[in-house]
């Protein structure tokens, strides 16, 4: 039966009274399965390492592995974890609050140099060990440091045994403290710290910065001064730092804590901008988690007067501006003609046309009456005959010469009423 | 009188002086001597550090199964002694040059062994008693590795590597010891 991962694994026992030896199943990291002839079941590792027996009826609980199979319980530690803090102490911790009620102690011991050794300071929780102190006397680095767990509950005893640990990997420096920003030339800010570890060329350290504007964080890891370049003076920049052993002196991948920040840089909800020259706002954290409240006079209240002044007042002046400019456009009409030019109305100067001659263009243009006439379609003229007296004592008339008719009008037209393009041309004197 | 005290005194003189040649090999030490922890910790630092990160990476990668707890021979090279640093560090590369003839272990890896072993001789200038040993290093160092093709396929787990895997990890151990305590 599986339940769920990766805690849980089937239980098949095989006798009433060795129930915890029949647990057979798995973790994420390897199966606790008894072998043939064996009278504790062992741990088989997988992707870890680690003895993980079984121990019966044991609630379940942080750090453990439990099964239920009818009324049997089984119970496995996944393990010890070892930290040494700024080498000054250090806490091996095998369970937490929800760790089993059981009886634990811890042994340690120093691989070929010391003898087998009992904790001597338990770390309990609702009366439960959960862990051990260690001294600073009682950690010896570079030497291979073991442990050994003893869980016992009723009859049986459980005893995990560690894998040889090397305590220089384990180290966990403390925070960096004492950021200071300088302002360097063109534009350049530097970063220091100070680390409350001893041996300080055994560190790298970890800036994390974002400005105001910036929505992630900028991670670098650097040496002991960070430097930002061209920071800009109207963002507000703000800085953290962590340490880690570097792998000079270990190898381990135990950060610190993050420090108290620093900041700087003009809050662009300040007034600074009224200044020609922005006044950068220098912090310098007097210690690890405090603060001195009087760097901080009133942030929140000047930060809230902003706010009204930028999302309320402004838009609404805006608007009432906007208004009173329309308003005064529409009511001045100097104004108005200036912006809106009046379109041109030649419409008075034809009154006369269509007021007085009712339209008559001729009329209103003072056109002559027979002009007028000579433009009318069915104008027609009568021909004008002209012709000549004959002299008293001259010669016969001329139209005795032949029997062509007399002809008053050369080229003049046989049916004057004829339409012709020749009818208008003045014949007539 | 005077004659039998001659040559007792003599006799004695012939007894010790065998006894101090005897001795002073085992005393006298194959590295340069001086205080020059300083060029030490600058060459660890800049160089030798980078090629033994790369060498515990590649351990990573090999499949090391059977060499979970095993005790090995030899076991007191392992150690990196107070005060003693630097002649730790000089067993520990002795050690694992022995380690560049062994066809069970995936050539690169013991090419990268040796190399460390030998840069460890080298930034410490330290020799080998054996002087086979430093023929290795002669080989490491004119040798072109790269030219050659790299295996492809890792080989089984065996007892060779464990031993070889577990110089490793002391050598830099003693190594970060060193680099630690340097600045007492």
């Amino acid at each position: 039966m599986q339940g769920p991962a990766p805690l849980w694994w089937p239980c098949s026992p095989q006798t009433a009274q060795d129930v915890a030896s029949s647990c057979v199943g798995r973790t994420g990291a390897g199966t606790a399965q008894r072998k043939e002839g064996a009278e504790e079941p062992a741990w088989v590792p997988g992707a870890a390492d680690g003895d993980v027996p079984c121990l019966p009826r044991a609630p379940l609980g942080h750090g453990t592995a439990t099964h239920r199979c009818g009324a049997q319980w089984c119970l496995s530690l996944v393990g010890v974890e070892c930290v040494l803090f700024n080498e000054e102490y250090m806490t091996c911790m095998w369970g937490s609050r929800e760790t089993l009620t059981a009886n634990y102690s811890l042994y340690y011991w120093y691989e070929n140099r010391s003898p087998v050794e009992e904790c001597k300071h338990y770390l309990q929780d609702q009366g439960v060990s959960i862990g051990c102190y260690f001294n600073r006397s009682e950690i010896i680095q570079f030497q291979p440091f073991r442990v050994l767990i003893n869980a016992s509950l009723g009859s049986r005893t459980l005893k995990i045994l560690s894998k040889p640990m090397e305590l220089q990997d384990l180290v966990k420096p403390e925070a960096p403290v004492n950021l200071t920003i300088r302002n360097m030339s063109s534009n350049q800010l530097q970063l220091t710290w100070t680390s409350p570890y001893p041996k300080a060329q055994c560190l790298e350290h970890a800036v994390k910065y974002k400005s105001n504007k910036d929505t992630n964080w900028t991670h670098q890891v650097k040496g002991d001064i960070f430097s930002l370049p061209s920071v800009d003076y109207e963002k507000y920049y703000t800085f953290y730092v962590r340490s880690k052993i570097n792998s000079y002196c270990g190898s381990t991948q135990l950060w610190s804590e993050w420090s108290v920040p620093v900041v700087w840089g003009s809050n662009s909800t300040s007034k600074g901008r009224a200044t020609d020259v922005p006044t950068p706002l220098l912090w310098r954290c007097a210690g690890q988690g405090s603060m001195s409240p009087q760097l901080f006079p009133g942030t929140a209240e000047e930060q809230l007067h902003w706010f009204w002044i930028h999302t309320v007042l402004i838009p609404i002046a805006s608007c009432l501006l906007l208004l009173v400019l329309v308003v005064l456009l529409v009511r001045m009409e100097r104004v108005w003609v200036i912006l809106m030019p009046r379109i041109p109305n030649p419409s008075k100067n034809f009154d006369e046309l269509f007021i007085t001659h009712n339209g008559n263009f001729q009329e209103w243009a003072g056109v002559p009456k027979d002009v007028v006439e000579s433009f009318r379609p069915n104008y027609s003229e009568n021909i004008c005959y002209v012709s000549e007296l004959p002299p008293k004592d001259s010669c016969e008339p001329l139209w005795e010469s032949g029997n062509h008719p007399p002809s008053v009008m050369p080229g003049a037209p046989a049916a004057p009423r004829e339409h012709s393009p020749y009818k208008n041309s003045y014949v007539g004197v | 009188l005077s004659h039998v005290m001659a040559t007792t005194f003599f006799r004695s003189i012939f007894r010790v002086l065998p006894l101090l040649l005897l001795l002073s090999p085992v005393n006298s030490s194959s590295c340069a001597m001086g205080n020059r922890t300083t060029q030490i910790r600058e060459k660890y630092e800049n160089i030798l550090s980078h090629d033994i990160d790369e060498l515990v990476n590649m351990s990573a990668e090999y499949r090391d199964r059977c060499c979970k707890n095993k005790k090995h021979e030899n076991s007191k090279v392992f150690f990196c002694n107070d005060t003693q640093e630097i002649e730790s560090l000089q067993s520990m590369a002795c050690n694992m040059l022995r380690f560049f003839h062994k066809q069970k272990i995936s050539k690169d890896y013991r090419w990268k062994a040796a190399l460390v072993s030998c840069g460890t001789l080298q930034v410490l200038q330290c020799k080998c008693e054996r002087h086979k040993k430093d023929k290795v290093c002669m080989q490491v160092n004119t040798h072109n590795k790269d030219t050659e093709k790299s295996e492809q396929s890792k080989k089984k787990c065996n007892q060779e590597f464990c031993e070889l895997k577990e110089n490793i990890s002391s050598l830099r151990s003693c190594w970060n010891k060193f680099e630690k305590i340097i600045f007492r």
